[in-house]
């Protein structure tokens, strides 16, 4: 199973996104709450992209292809933008009280959590991104 | 996306409806404006329609936490499905809020 998306550095097409992993999770037989947990994982990592890579007011691209392949779902995620690695970002700390957790920061965080692997390349000019998780679905 | 705020019994009720992603966080963030300028009521986040969390509507969430808090009110939430529970157990959130 492959499928590609490309979408625009544009915020209002993150719907267009979870269509997408909707569309890659049925073909997958993947249950709903997992589907879920993919459909957040995707957002926060493709958002990333969306509003960092590029300079503002720049017209740029993200590309997400998805391969469903022994039992692992892989998604790679690739843009021309300035190069960032996602997987450097600290780890928030989840024990502080209200007044204090800072108001960001949580994005790359929940796609670690979500993810077995999250893996960074810049290559070619471009920012590439691997996500993939290992998957018992209903068929097997 | 919907977001309606009411007046109950003397608290502030914000009902969501839908899905809190990052393209309807910013329309969100302004519905609830309402919240944010109360001064001190206690608030209710009414999460029974709502089917989909992302970390902008986290991040819209512990905006109205901290500014209830700074002014002595707390902030309720009810009606959360299992997966944005889920969402709340992953960063945390879960020890932030009071539920109800």
């Amino acid at each position: 199973m492959k499928r590609h998306l490309t979408l625009h550095n544009d915020i209002q097409e993150v719907p267009l996104l979870a269509s997408f992993i909707d569309e890659v999770a049925e073909a997958c037989g993947i249950d709903m709450a997992l589907t879920m947990s993919l459909n957040l994982a995707m957002e926060e990592a493709v958002v990333n992209v969306m509003n960092y890579a590029y300079p503002k007011d720049t017209v740029g691209n993200v590309d997400i292809d998805a391969e469903f392949a022994d039992g692992r779902l892989t998604f790679v995620l690739s843009d021309s933008g300035t190069p960032f690695d996602p997987t450097q970002a600290g780890t928030p700390d989840l024990t502080l009280e209200a007044e204090d957790r800072p108001i960001g920061g949580l994005g790359i965080f929940l796609v670690r959590q979500i993810m077995d692997h999250v893996d960074y390349q810049y290559s070619d000019g471009k920012n590439i991104l691997t996500l993939s998780k290992n998957i018992q679905t209903i068929n097997q | 996306m919907n977001t309606t705020i009411k007046e109950q019994n003397g608290e502030l009720v914000a009902f969501f409806e839908g899905r809190l992603d990052t393209a309807a966080a910013p329309q969100a963030e302004k519905d609830i404006q309402p919240l944010l300028a109360s001064n001190g009521k206690n608030i209710v986040l009414d999460c029974n329609a709502l089917e989909y969390i992302s970390s902008s509507g986290l991040r819209l969430f512990l905006t109205v936490l901290k500014s209830a808090k700074a002014k002595g009110g707390h902030v309720f939430i009810t009606g959360m499905n299992n997966d944005i529970r889920n969402v709340f157990s992953m960063t945390g959130f879960t020890n932030l809020f009071e539920f109800r």
